[in-house]
């Protein structure tokens, strides 16, 4: 219709020229006039062309004008917005390690058996990512978030085939996911720092050296596991610094809940990770002075725990006395071109170890039966060595022999201690690193129980580990 | 053509689906018989409460006081006919307890002691170094150390022989030592039935609370947190009955019985030092009859779970009454003719057809108990 209305108009106009033309040519009769006025009409005509074309070029001159101008704004714009994104990316850090295992172990039935039988196992250990952040210059924040064993999940599933329909909910993995830190830091200088929220404390070698390729074993220091939380975290404040090479530590974080101190672990279950909230009421301190860094090579280190328990405990009516855990480690590493070896020694008191055997035995619903006894001391040691060969051969392998020593149940307060709990894992194996960022590792060994009348087992496992940093 | 192909398929699809859904549900809808019934249950709950539970755990606390007199003699005079005065009490106090099972809730739960009691299998290794290097035990030394070096059969142990070709223990081969511990043992022992006897006649949590076996004949009250109504405690004494018997027919008897010969495993047998393995089984069951019928077996006829069924269906309560004695008969019947232990029947053909047997009746009235019995609970009027 509009286009209809346009051609309409165009005819109307081109009507009216034409008329307003004849009239011209019919009112003049001199043929010299009309000559005359042919030329000058042609002259004024050209004059016109002319002038249209000057138009016509002073208008793409413009256009091109603006095109180059918004061009460049363009490119302005872009260039500030890369600017903008790249200072978010530079602020932002995000980092992850994971591990998948294969182990094959020998076990016993029940404590009555001693001829063990062997088993086969994957795990997804776990995958980690850590998201940082760095708000300026002194302000910073880093949270850790875990996913033990493939995760965890649970489904409501409808199942048509039942009888009316059924709405089901299901457990589909069995796994863990958790924050394992979440900590925001103030740091002014290298010499002081403040850090809050869900920390690492620095007691044991596994908080600082957790990542697949800082330990040569294929899982973590089973040592560790067996006496205190490995990578232990928990709520509370720390101070940190590094001063001519000394690195200090210093936290007051939340306490262990001896409720869940068992025979095997010693306070490694009291790690109070059940509840939606972690119980307050005994505080703990920790300390620690290492010389050189661990993370990056050679040093040597101190460590000292200690804090109440029993202000933890849910039924506060069960115990009366402090419980209190206290644990000492010194730990060294000697790291130099291809020779890496560590070692670490852990050495825990428990106070009132009895009493907190004797509670745990009876409040309802606690049930630690066979595991209630509890260690009034506790041992745990390891050693790794490896060499790598990457140094005289293309190949980067690292081979390693490692020694692992726990005893949960070192000394009771009455009665005897078992040795039941006293392990031994002596091991060798391989680490071989395709690139620097995966280490694929193989390892062997044998896991002695101090009992005589219980057999050595032979353990085999295989792994892979991954790092990487955004 | 393709429309028309298209069409097809769509049809025979919706037909097809039209079919299933149809196949599904009878919508027709046909007024269903009233399947409901009434039943007062305060008395079943009163009688079952005083006299089969809080009956028995009286009964038990007795023998353990028994059990430990005994002990007492033994360590003043060593003789052998002391030793089979503690084996008789030993087997006594067993009785009771086995029993119980079947209503292994409240405060033998809550308290944790079950385990204190009869912990299996037992932690021979840790036992043999406590004898070795301690001398002097007293009770609460003893109960501050792990349940498997403590309880029914760690007692056992020491009174009875190693049951592979004999369960008779000569006086000369138990140690001073051991006759302590088994003292020590027996103190504990003692103290753990009385105060389950405790929680059922005077304070559930040995404190505060109420009695338990007033809790459970007095569901609904104000401050009853445990039951609401008497369906939730008639759950609880169905529910118990089927838990034991799954765990002796699926755990006790299935366990070291084995897929085969070769599979079945003797280290798993339950009391197999004393060869009371199918006193025990059999004891279990009992419990269950107990609780069925409302009383011990011998006392006078009073209201039981038994009577709960019958309101619903007096043929259903019949036929359960006869799988109950059926699964007791037959697990008696496991030791044949030449009374053979169950540690020994399980790798014996004959008697593993005997086993076998056993298994099947417990098994068939777990089902009745599972898919009969409990289902009645929607039914109920109450």
């Amino acid at each position: 219709m509009k286009n209809m209305s346009k051609h309409v108009k165009l005819n109307i106009l081109a009507a009216t020229i034409a008329t307003v033309f004849s009239a011209n040519a019919m009112s003049a009769t001199d043929p010299e006039v009309l000559a005359a006025a042919i030329a000058k009409q042609e002259a004024e005509l050209t004059e016109l062309k002319v002038q249209l074309k000057e138009l016509a070029q002073q208008q793409q001159a413009q256009t091109e004008q603006h095109q180059e101008q918004r061009l460049e704004q363009q490119e302005a714009i872009a260039t500030v917005k890369a600017e903008s994104v790249n200072s978010k990316f530079s602020k932002f850090s995000f980092k992850s390690y994971g591990s998948l295992i294969y182990t094959s172990d020998e076990y016993y039935d029940n404590v009555q058996d001693t001829t063990p039988e062997r088993r086969g196992r994957f795990d997804l250990e776990r995958i980690v990512t850590e998201f940082g952040y760095q708000f300026n210059d002194d302000w910073d924040m880093e949270v850790e978030i875990e996913y033990e064993h493939g995760g965890t999940g649970s489904s409501l599933e409808y199942d048509g085939f039942d009888e009316f329909g059924e709405f089901e909910a299901e457990v589909e993995a069995g796994g863990e996911v958790m924050i394992e830190k979440a900590e925001i830091r103030y740091r002014p200088s290298a010499a002081f720092g403040v850090k809050f929220g869900n920390i690492h404390l620095p007691v044991g070698l596994s908080s600082t050296l957790h990542k697949p390729s800082q330990y040569l074993t294929v899982q973590r220091h089973k040592s560790e596991a067996a006496m205190l939380p490995a990578v232990w975290n928990e709520n509370g404040i720390g101070i940190f610094g590094e001063v001519a090479n000394f690195h200090y530590q210093a936290q007051v974080v939340s306490g262990l809940n001896s409720e869940y101190f068992r025979t095997y672990d010693w306070a490694a279950s009291g790690h109070q990770k059940r509840f939606e909230h972690v119980n307050a009421d005994d505080l703990a301190y920790v300390a620690r002075l290492d010389y050189g860094n661990f993370k990056t090579g050679s040093a040597v280190g101190a460590s000292y725990y200690y804090g109440n328990t029993s202000g933890n405990r849910h039924k506060t009516n069960k115990l009366s006395s402090d419980g209190t855990v206290s644990i000492f480690s010194i730990a060294g590493a000697f790291v130099e071109g291809p020779w890496t070896v560590r070692g670490q020694y852990l050495n825990g008191t428990l106070s009132d170890s009895d009493a907190i055997t004797q509670a745990n035995k009876t409040t309802p619903g606690l049930k630690p039966g066979n595991f209630a006894q509890l260690g009034s001391e506790s041992e745990a040691f390891f050693v790794e060595a490896g060499v790598d060969l990457g140094h005289f051969t293309p190949i980067p392998i690292t081979i390693f022999a490692n020694i692992d020593y726990s005893n949960p149940l070192k000394e009771v307060e009455t009665g005897i201690a078992t040795k039941r709990y006293e392990n031994t894992w002596i091991s060798a194996g391989i680490n071989y690193f395709p690139i620097p960022e995966i280490v694929i590792k193989a390892e062997a060994g044998v896991q002695q129980v101090a009992i005589a009348s219980i057999p050595d087992t032979n353990f085999f496992a295989l792994g892979v580990g991954y790092q990487f940093s955004l | 053509m393709k429309h028309f192909t298209h069409s097809v398929v769509a049809i025979a699809l919706i037909s097809a689906l039209a079919a299933c859904g149809g196949s599904g549900s009878d919508s027709t809808p046909t007024p269903e018989a009233d399947k409901t019934f009434s039943f007062t249950a305060t008395e079943m709950v009163t009688n079952l409460t005083d006299d089969v539970i809080v009956a028995g755990y009286t009964d038990l606390a007795a023998r353990g006081a028994a059990l430990f007199a005994s002990t007492q003699t033994l360590v003043a005079t060593p003789s052998q006919a002391n030793l089979v005065a503690v084996q008789e009490a030993w087997k006594a106090a067993r009785q009771p307890w086995e029993q119980g099972e079947s209503h292994i809730f409240g405060p033998v739960d809550s308290l944790g002691i079950d385990p204190h009691l009869d912990s299996w299998p037992l932690n021979t290794t840790d036992l043999t170094s406590v004898l070795s290097t301690t001398t002097g035990f007293d009770a609460e030394t003893i109960k501050g150390w792990n349940d498997d070096v403590q309880g029914f059969h760690t007692m056992e142990y020491l009174l009875f022989g190693d049951g592979v070709t004999t369960n008779t223990k000569m006086i000369a081969d138990l140690t001073a030592n051991e006759r302590d511990y088994l003292m020590g043992l027996a103190a504990v022992f003692r103290d753990y039935t009385e105060k389950l006897d405790d929680a059922w006649l005077i304070s559930h949590d040995a404190s505060t609370g109420k009695a338990y076996g007033e809790l459970l004949k007095t569901p609904g009250t104000q401050d009853n947190t445990f039951y609401s109504s008497n369906v939730g405690v008639v759950e609880e004494l169905i529910k118990g009955m089927i838990g034991i018997v799954d765990e002796v027919g699926n755990g006790k008897i299935a366990d070291p019985f084995g897929a085969d010969t070769s599979s079945a495993d003797t280290s798993k047998v339950e009391s197999q030092y004393s060869w009371n393995s199918l006193t025990d089984f059999s004891n279990n069951i009992i419990g269950v009859r107990n609780v069925y019928q409302g009383e011990l077996a011998g006392a006078a006829d009073k209201q039981g779970i038994v009577d709960f069924v019958a309101a619903a269906d007096k043929d259903m309560a019949a036929r359960v009454g006869t799988e109950i004695s059926n699964a007791i008969l037959t697990i008696q019947a496991i030791e044949g003719a030449n009374k053979m232990p169950f540690r020994q029947a399980i790798s014996d053909v004959e008697g593993r057809k005997r086993i076998q047997t056993a298994v099947d009746a417990l098994s068939k009235l777990q089902t009745s108990l599972e898919s009969d019995v409990l289902p009645l609970l929607k039914t109920w009027k109450v």
